[in-house]
């Protein structure tokens, strides 16, 4: 290590290293920053340097280390702070409650519900099943420490594609298929042994996604308002209780790992970045922050996730206004032997931090004892915000919290990148009839049934989930827009959960892209007769130092935020996951959103499959030739930059008009228009309700016949309305109705002037609940 | 300090349904040419003690907890 | 003895994870329940306001979950520790005539501790069956519809008729039931015979079923199981998550009327009201 003379070991019984930074030049500084893993730039270096030299010392490796996290693009943001706060943190109402780990939002009167979503992509890419398991961790910690009890889980999944040739993977890429195999066993074994449900998600298929796939986690939680806590001491005298798992080598520099590139060696030389979880640890560490923080015995609590110790203890502190003394030989170790650096910023699973007055420390850690979870006090909040760490009672660590959480902020250059733009339109050819295209696409791995997936998922735990993931007649069924649970015992009112993603629209035009995924989201829980209430989003994309990718995010966001703020739904919680490339490339630039609404009354609910014959069936909103990035458009090799936008007013109208039928009473069967479009809506109804469809797109007026059956236009629904009640279903000048057809016999008929298709039903059913099976079985 | 392995295996003529999907796993992951993959559990169990002493109770963790007679047959190899 | 002086132990260690719902299915009847952990019944780390004896309770609740992980083998280390600690109290809890239910995991750790199918006793010395790996070697979380083909010896399904098919959903990785296989023709009839055999897997047809419709390949498509006589009930799907009608997989297309679940909870209920 060549620069081995700045390291000055201190003379103590244990590993501590004071870094000379004064005597360093900028090469030096770029060393240090590559061997200590801090992943720090050379500016970065500098002003921590300055800093010091300012205050006339050396930092320790305790010190310098604590930094690397704090400053990370995980921790800090650095990147995409200026662009989140122009879009989106700036939607507010009167619902939110706070914004901390979790965002929390009002339910009733009495309640509030917390949601949060985040991405588990690089360890996951690495080691699938720890990596995904893990994911499921953090995101109940999140929601958890907001004093709010998880009641689902929802997961986006983006692979490579499963029919992957096996020579054409890139040296040290892991298959899809066993990625999609190790994932879903990691949240199955993970989410199932926690006892919460998974209700929602996703799986999406492209070849950007071969070399570095998506694992994105939410959860959402459900509380008494009175029992939600912030994420912050209340004052000096708290005594900072470290609850939870042992600390150990495990997720050291997991931080600065997911903000790295993955390279072909990341297998090899990252596997330390990847935690180990226990979710028989966690299981516990549940009930037993749950019910002290419910005996309010508990001021305020924060998961330890990225940057581990070294960000919680400042942040729980500073947000308190206070700061903290630490003593870090009091830390249950898993091995010996830890250096007080490794303590400080370890990864390890299963911890958090509780916040608790001296004089309720012995009932808290009573409560730890039953649930046989190791609680350990560990260090005390004093007046002044600055963080000092002892190990064995040496002063390893002081400083102060405003320089160390103001972590850099960057306005990075961003710029479109010119080649999109030149790409020209290409239009598939017209044909007389469609049946093949409809079979073809709903057999399509982006389309087609998950319910290999979805079963191997406990959606029911809890016995509160009223809509599950899969909808349909017994022995027969199809996916659902969104799931609804009833949280409260004495209360029918219901929170709907939804996830969508459009990664393939967002690629072609990010900023239109942007908005249709908060369509999409927004159509999927009205669907089930949910308003829309509030967002929260995980946003994957390839390295922020190159102006496109920067440029693609920006514009996904201001997309996402003009929707968002039009229809007055706050995201208060969000994720941001940059560095998403592999030496294949970046991932098509992904946001993963999910949505919650309010059902006012869930026994009012209704599901995606068709219900009975004789039943007319109408379309909801308005239908234009916007054929962009459309799953027929990609089956079909065709291209057109045309990417479906989102009209507000139409949007709003339409919401209005779907949930008002559905609490009239007047719908009985809701499905929103996403992928396949139409045609491929239509055939989901009839697979989950085992009924055929008699419908006529005329009305549609002068369209192509392809772009009537599959585009993909936004703000669309197609309902089937009671018998008899079609006067019941609202009108709004703002949207179009029309009644198309009905429910009839045991195929799918969509006529326009002739015949388009007619595909028998068994058939439509085979093709779309077989291809998953027949690769994964 | 002494460590003794317990293998624990499924009795002759019990379904063993995580082997056979390891090897549909395998085969849909391209491997050719296998015959069986056999689901086994092995627990190493450190403790100190004399040897016929450590088997005896390592005997007793089988019948208590280690395995299930309807299914499993069990051997310990003391190292 | 008046349900609402009835007082239901919902038994639970680290990793139990459907003691909530269980709870609530006999708080809903009027019933007293209490969610109690293991190490109150045994006095360990507990305070005196804190420590619980089993007998006075009037019913025991093994509920779901994946109890110390189930990483031995589903239900083992509770069963183990149960054993260990109040095997004398169960037995005589057991013999007293009072009711012990245990749900998905909770049948897993009957089975392991010996008190199903307990055809050599209250609590017999060893395993008597297993609850396996499903035959798809996958967790199954799927709509599973049972046929009550007992006649008459289980306390907890006197009030679902003989010929009614029960949609109760099943979730679990490890619920394919099996006896020795030298033996197993001459168990099932003896249970047969006992009247120890409460639930079948069916199709909608009413016919005993394969996969999916029995998610687990158990053994003549067994979903549950009582002890002779019949006080100890154990199945695999689970009645709880649907007291209710409307979290039924398909309620939105038969809104009314009871969850089929809550027959299990009433029976039990009504012969506690009566027998004890």
């Amino acid at each position: 290590m060549p620069t081995a003379r700045l390291y000055i070991p201190q003379d103590v019984p244990f590993e501590l290293s004071e870094i000379d930074l004064a005597g360093a030049s900028d090469d030096d500084l770029i060393e240090i920053s590559r061997d200590s893993g801090t992943a720090l730039s050379l500016d970065e270096m500098r002003r921590i340097k300055e800093h010091f030299v300012r205050r006339g010392r050396n930092p320790t490796d305790v010190e310098l280390q604590s930094i690397g996290q704090a400053w990370s693009e995980h921790c800090c943001y650095k990147s995409s702070k200026a662009f989140l706060k122009e879009y989106v943190f700036s939607i507010t109402n009167r619902h939110v409650i706070d914004r901390g780990d979790a965002g929390v939002m009002e339910f009733d009167r009495d309640h509030a519900y917390a949601l949060r979503i985040e991405s588990h992509n690089h360890p996951s890419a690495v080691e699938p099943y720890g990596g995904a398991a893990t994911g499921i961790g953090g995101i109940l910690r999140d929601v958890l420490c907001m004093g709010a009890r998880p009641i689902a889980l929802v997961d986006p999944l983006f692979f490579g594609p499963l029919d992957y040739p096996f020579p054409r993977l890139p040296e040290g890429i892991k298959h899809p298929k066993y990625l999609l195999g190790g994932v879903v066993a990691g949240i199955r074994d993970y989410g199932n042994r926690v006892g919460v449900p998974t209700v929602s998600g996703g799986l999406w298929f492209d070849e950007s996604y071969i070399g570095n796939c998506l694992v994105n986690v939410g959860c959402v939680g459900i509380a008494e308002k009175s029992n939600v806590r912030r994420n912050a001491v209340r004052g000096p005298g708290d005594v900072l209780v470290l609850v939870g798992g042992r600390t150990g080598r495990d997720g050291i520099h997991g931080v600065t790992f997911a903000s790295a590139v993955l390279t072909k060696e990341s297998e090899t030389e990252s596997r330390g970045a990847v935690q180990l979880g226990d979710p028989i640890m966690k299981e516990p560490v549940m009930h037993a922050v749950l019910e002290a923080n419910e005996r309010n015995l508990v001021n305020g609590m924060k998961d330890l996730g990225g940057g581990g110790l070294s960000c919680v203890v400042g942040e729980i502190a500073l947000a308190g206004g206070c700061g903290a003394d630490v003593d870090l030989s009091r830390v249950p170790l898993k091995e010996e032997g830890l250096a007080p650096w490794e303590i400080w910023i370890s990864e390890s699973q299963e911890r958090m931090m509780l916040s608790v007055s001296p004089r309720n420390l012995e009932k808290v850690l009573h409560i730890f004892k039953l649930w046989d979870v190791p609680a350990t006090p560990v260090g005390k909040i004093v007046r002044e915000k600055r963080v000092r760490l002892f190990f064995e009672d040496v002063k390893v660590f002081d400083l102060e919290l405003d320089f160390l959480t103001e972590g850099p902020e960057y306005c990075r250059p961003c710029e479109a990148d010119a080649a999109g733009k030149r790409r020209k339109e290409k239009l598939p050819k017209t044909r007389s009839r469609y049946d093949g295209t409809l079979l073809g696409l709903l057999s399509d791995h982006n389309i087609c049934d998950r319910d290999w997936v979805i079963r191997q998922y406990d959606h029911e735990v809890g016995a509160n989930t009223i809509l599950k993931p899969l909808h349909g007649k017994t022995g027969h069924w199809s996916h659902g827009d969104a799931a609804v649970l009833k949280p409260v015992e004495e209360s029918f009112r219901g929170l709907a959960i939804a996830t969508a993603s459009n990664p393939f629209a967002v690629g072609v035009d990010p900023y239109r892209g942007g908005k249709a995924c908060v369509d999409e989201v927004c159509r999927n829980l009205a669907a089930v007769g949910a308003r829309p209430h509030s967002l929260t989003d995980c946003l994957n994309f390839g390295n922020p130092e190159k102006p496109d990718r920067l440029w693609q995010f920006r514009e996904t966001i201001r997309g996402i935020g003009e929707v968002a703020r039009e229809l007055n739904l706050p995201i208060p919680s969000g994720n941001v996951s940059f560095y998403n490339e592999s030496p294949t490339g970046p991932v098509l630039p992904t946001p993963a959103i999910l949505g919650c609404g309010i059902v006012r009354d869930i026994r009012k609910c209704v599901t995606s499959d068709l219900k009975r014959e004789g039943n007319p069936i109408f379309l909801v909103g308005p239908t234009k030739a916007e054929m962009g990035s459309s799953a027929y458009f990609r089956k079909t090799g065709s291209y057109s930059p045309r990417i479906p936008n989102v009209d507000t007013s139409a949007l709003r109208a339409g919401l209005d008009i779907v949930v008002g039928g559905i609490e009239r009473g007047a719908v009985v069967a809701c499905h929103d228009i996403s992928d396949g479009g139409l045609a491929v809506a239509l055939a989901e109804m009839c697979i989950g309700g085992d009924l055929g469809a008699n419908v006529n797109l005329e009305g549609m007026g002068r369209l192509r016949s392809d772009a009537k059956l599959f585009a993909e236009g936004t703000s669309r629904w197609l309902v089937e309305v009671r018998k008899g009640k079609e006067r019941q279903l609202p009108r709004d000048r703002a949207t179009k109705v029309m009644k198309m057809g009905h429910v009839e016999g045991h195929s799918l008929r969509l006529v326009s002037g002739r015949t388009l298709i007619d595909v028998c039903l068994d058939r439509m059913a085979r093709r779309f609940n077989e291809p998953i099976w027949r690769v994964v079985g | 300090m002494a460590v003794a392995e317990v293998r624990v295996t499924l009795k002759k003529g019990v379904a063993d349904p995580e082997g056979r999907n390891t090897l549909k796993a395998l085969e849909l992951l391209g491997f050719e040419g296998i015959r069986e993959v056999r689901s086994v559990k092995v627990f190493e169990i450190e403790m100190g003690g004399r040897k016929t002493e450590i088997e005896r109770r390592v005997e007793e963790m089988c019948r208590k907890l280690l395995a299930n007679p309807v299914i499993h047959n069990y051997s310990i190899v003391v190292k | 003895m008046k349900v609402s002086d009835a007082r239901v132990c919902v038994l639970r260690i680290e990793g139990t994870n459907c003691e909530e719902e269980s709870y609530r299915c006999f708080k809903r009847l009027g019933a007293k329940p209490e969610k109690v952990h293991l190490k109150q019944l045994t006095g360990t780390d507990v305070t005196s306001d804190e420590r619980r004896s089993l007998s006075d309770y009037q019913l025991l609740v093994f509920p779901g979950g994946f109890s110390a992980g189930d990483y031995v083998r589903a239900g083992a280390i509770f069963a183990a520790r149960l054993r260990s600690r109040l095997s004398k109290d169960l037995v005589e809890f057991v013999r007293e005539g009072k009711p012990v239910l245990g749900i998905c995991n909770g049948f897993q750790i009957l089975v392991e501790a010996g008190l199903l199918p307990a055809m050599s006793g209250v609590m017999s010395e060893a395993p008597e069956a297993v609850l396996g790996t499903n035959d798809s070697a996958r967790f199954e979380c799927r709509p599973t519809l049972l046929k009550n083909v007992n006649r008459g010896n289980c306390v907890f399904t006197s009030r679902i008729p003989g010929d009614r098919i029960c949609q109760i959903p099943s979730a679990h990785a490890e619920g394919k039931l099996m006896f020795p296989l030298d033996s197993a023709n001459r168990i099932i009839k003896e249970l047969e015979e006992n009247d120890q055999i409460v639930f079948k897997y069916v199709d909608p047809d009413g016919e005993l079923a394969g996969y999916p419709w029995c998610p687990n390949g158990s053994i003549a498509s067994i979903a549950g199981l009582c002890s002779p006589e019949g006080n100890v009930f154990g199945l695999m799907p689970h009645p709880e998550r649907v007291f209710f009608r409307y979290t039924h997989p398909d309620w939105t297309r038969h809104p009314d009327g009871n969850g089929d679940g809550r027959a299990v909870f009433e029976s039990v209920l009504e012969y506690i009201s009566k027998k004890i």
